[in-house]
């Protein structure tokens, strides 16, 4: 009675209660897609394929290639997918998958743990399959729900079954709902790509220097471009895309790029990272000058000038990156394997903390020396770089041994000068063969260091997997690695100033480029009074 | 009864409309961290005698925290912090309150509860302050 009422009431529409209902709920339903779908063309909410329960990260692949047809294909010829690169300067082959560093040393024996930050699913060995394209991880680059995580461990994998995570944490980590980040996927944002580039090394802001989970949302002080409240750049606007291929990798860098600003989608083969591919060779303007106080003897356009003639031998992040990690995050700075193994009173592994609660001493690791806001120090760099292979000969004394040496000099035209984090540590080498070495360090087997503490049966299990040879002795040797600046750009304000370089008598003897050799001392470069 | 189209129209969409849309919107956790950092923690750290990781609650505990609305241990509402008249009178000295001046404030608490949802000690991706 109540319906043919209210039908009645709407009788001159021609609608009934059923009519009535299904327009309101089209309308919650358009509301819906409207905030479901704030920018992009597509609403993966709506596709059959993803309106499915998913028991792994292949099944969503699968379903994403079902569409995307071509995009696993362009993923597995980049350096994400092979984890290889060829530098053409010097043809050695470089990528994770076969160099050594001073931080978790290689990935060899340790597929499972290094490759949570690998494309794909399932790299738990030397069996992994290139070439099968479910294998090809969609989500870690596409997911825009923050919910998306790839614990180490689990080679690849996102969690699919509730589990306790470290074992013996007593931690609980959820499966994650693959469906619902699959049919949220977007453009890639910072999130994306800090979840495995700020987090390198082990940890938050561990590796790099200039990358940290503070890049996540950060403010003016610590990066101008990707500013959360200003620019906001996400990582792409620099690292144009196509084709899944990521320009910018630090194994082919740049120290010197000549060419004037590069106009968007006339890429080509050029580097579309650089400083200058979108500020140009000669940035300072007399405008810009004229909102510093100019130096006495300048006007702004001469003061321009003055300052666009150091870009001819400094490079942009000389003086725009005045120190690493500033965003609140500390970067290893140290790293000395030689000190691992000690046990506490109890007989067992002990971890260390600092006042922030930073890991200062780890048993299973050795000790680590922190540092946030810290003066890089400054080499010459001409963009190539040789580096220290596994296999390759190294004598121990009393320097450091080079992982990577960055070529350069103050007289090749080639050159400029370029902040670096040097990261120096101490790591097991075979004393007989006189190579670097890669320890098997995680896992719970009878051959990780972590569970024996056995630096022989670590090495030679690395050593094996690696297929490079062990003579069966362990030492240890102090190595050094460079690592080129160029993210978490001040704002003018935070500029390096000319006094911190330069000083009253003309030399650079004092200062932040009194380590950089080739620099001459004389009147023109007195800092005025 | 004699109603007009557009007058059922528009009670439709008054009495249905603004809350299907409050269901509909789904919390951008993304901006509810840059708030969160920009703001919330901007002033615990130089006013409050320090921030509040998100990693220091569990998501039950924000999310009763949230629907108490109770800030400063109840002296005031936390509602207030989000919503525009707040940002209004700090726009000027936060880049954060400006930008998102003009966010309702449903969506910019949604957003809120979204972040410290994902961030919180169980959530998706705990997250401590920086």
């Amino acid at each position: 009675m109540a319906h043919k009422k209210h039908g009645a009431l709407h009788s001159g529409w021609r609608i009934g209660t059923g009519h009535f209902l299904g327009l309101f709920f089209g309308m919650a339903g358009l509301f819906h897609v409207a905030f479901a779908v704030a920018s992009g063309t597509a609403d993966h909410n709506k596709f059959t394929q993803l309106q499915q329960e998913f028991k792994s990260g292949q099944d969503v692949t699968r379903a994403c290639l079902s569409c995307h047809t071509e995009a696993s294909r362009q993923v597995m010829k980049t350096r994400h997918w092979t984890w290889e690169a060829l530098n053409p300067n010097t043809n050695q082959k470089l990528g994770k998958k076969t160099l050594v560093n001073n931080f978790c040393i290689g990935i060899a024996s340790n597929q499972p743990y290094c490759t949570s930050c690998h494309i794909g699913y399932g790299w738990k060995d030397n069996s992994f399959d290139f070439t099968a394209e479910e294998n090809v991880d969609c989500l870690v680059c596409h997911d825009t729900t923050g919910t998306y995580r790839k614990p180490s461990g689990l080679a690849g994998h996102p969690v699919y079954k509730q589990m306790e995570f470290p074992p013996g944490s007593g931690q609980i980590l959820q499966p994650v709902n693959l469906q619902k980040v699959a049919q949220k996927v977007g453009e890639t944002s910072r999130y994306n790509c800090v979840a495995c580039h700020s987090y390198g090394g082990g940890g938050d802001g561990v590796k790099h220097g200039d990358l940290d989970s503070s890049l996540e949302a950060p403010d003016t002080d610590t990066d101008v471009h990707m500013d959360a409240t200003g620019l906001d750049f996400s990582c792409a606007t620099c690292h144009a895309t196509t084709g899944h291929d990521v320009p910018g990798s630090r194994y082919t860098p740049v120290a010197k790029d000549r060419a004037s600003p590069l106009l968007r989608g006339m890429l080509g083969k050029r580097n579309p990272a650089t400083c200058e591919s979108c500020h140009g060779g000669r940035p300072h303007k007399a405008e810009t000058m004229a909102k510093i106080k100019p130096l006495p003897g300048y006007n702004v356009v001469s003061m321009a000038a003055m300052v666009n003639l150091h870009g001819e031998k400094l490079a942009c992040q000389t003086c725009h990156i005045p120190a690493m990690s500033r965003g609140g995050v500390p970067t290893k700075m140290q790293w000395d394997w030689s000190v691992a193994g000690k046990m506490g009173p109890d007989g067992k592994p002990f971890v260390e903390k600092d006042a922030k609660g930073h890991t200062v001493y780890d048993s299973k690791k050795g000790a680590f020396v922190l540092g946030e806001n810290v003066i890089p120090e400054y080499v010459w760099f001409n963009g190539e770089v040789k580096y220290t292979l596994l296999g390759d000969k190294i004598e121990k004394g009393e320097g450091y041994v080079p992982i990577n040496r960055f070529g350069g000099s103050p007289k090749d035209g080639k050159s400029k000068i370029w902040p670096v984090k040097v990261f120096r540590g101490v790591q097991p080498y075979d004393p007989v063969n006189q190579t670097l070495v890669v320890p098997h360090v995680y896992g719970k087997d009878a051959t990780a260091y972590g569970a024996n503490f056995n630096w022989e049966k670590a090495v030679a299990a690395g050593m094996a997997d690696a297929g490079v040879p062990f003579s069966g002795k362990v030492d240890f040797i102090k190595t050094e690695m460079l690592w080129p600046l160029t993210h978490m750009v001040a704002p003018r304000a935070g500029t390096v100033a000319c006094n911190e370089c330069h000083s009253r008598n003309g030399s650079f003897s004092e200062g932040r480029m009194k380590n950089v050799p080739g620099l001459k001392k004389g009147p023109l470069f007195k800092l005025a009074p | 009864m004699k109603l007009h189209k557009p007058l059922l129209i528009g009670l439709a969409a008054s009495l249905l409309g603004a809350p299907l849309m409050a269901r509909a919107y789904e919390g951008d956790w993304k901006r509810g961290n840059v708030y969160y950092r920009m703001v919330c923690t901007e002033c615990h750290t130089s006013q409050a005698g320090g921030a509040i990781g998100p990693n220091t609650r569990t998501r039950a505990e924000w999310t009763a925290y949230l629907q108490a609305d109770k800030h400063a241990k109840g002296k005031d509402s936390l509602k207030s912090y989000v919503g525009k008249p707040y940002r209004a009178s700090i726009a000027a000295s936060n880049k954060a309150a400006a930008k998102f001046a003009d966010v309702p404030d449903e969506e910019l608490y949604e957003d809120l509860k979204a972040f410290v949802a994902r961030s919180a000690k169980d959530g998706d991706a705990p997250t401590g302050c920086r």
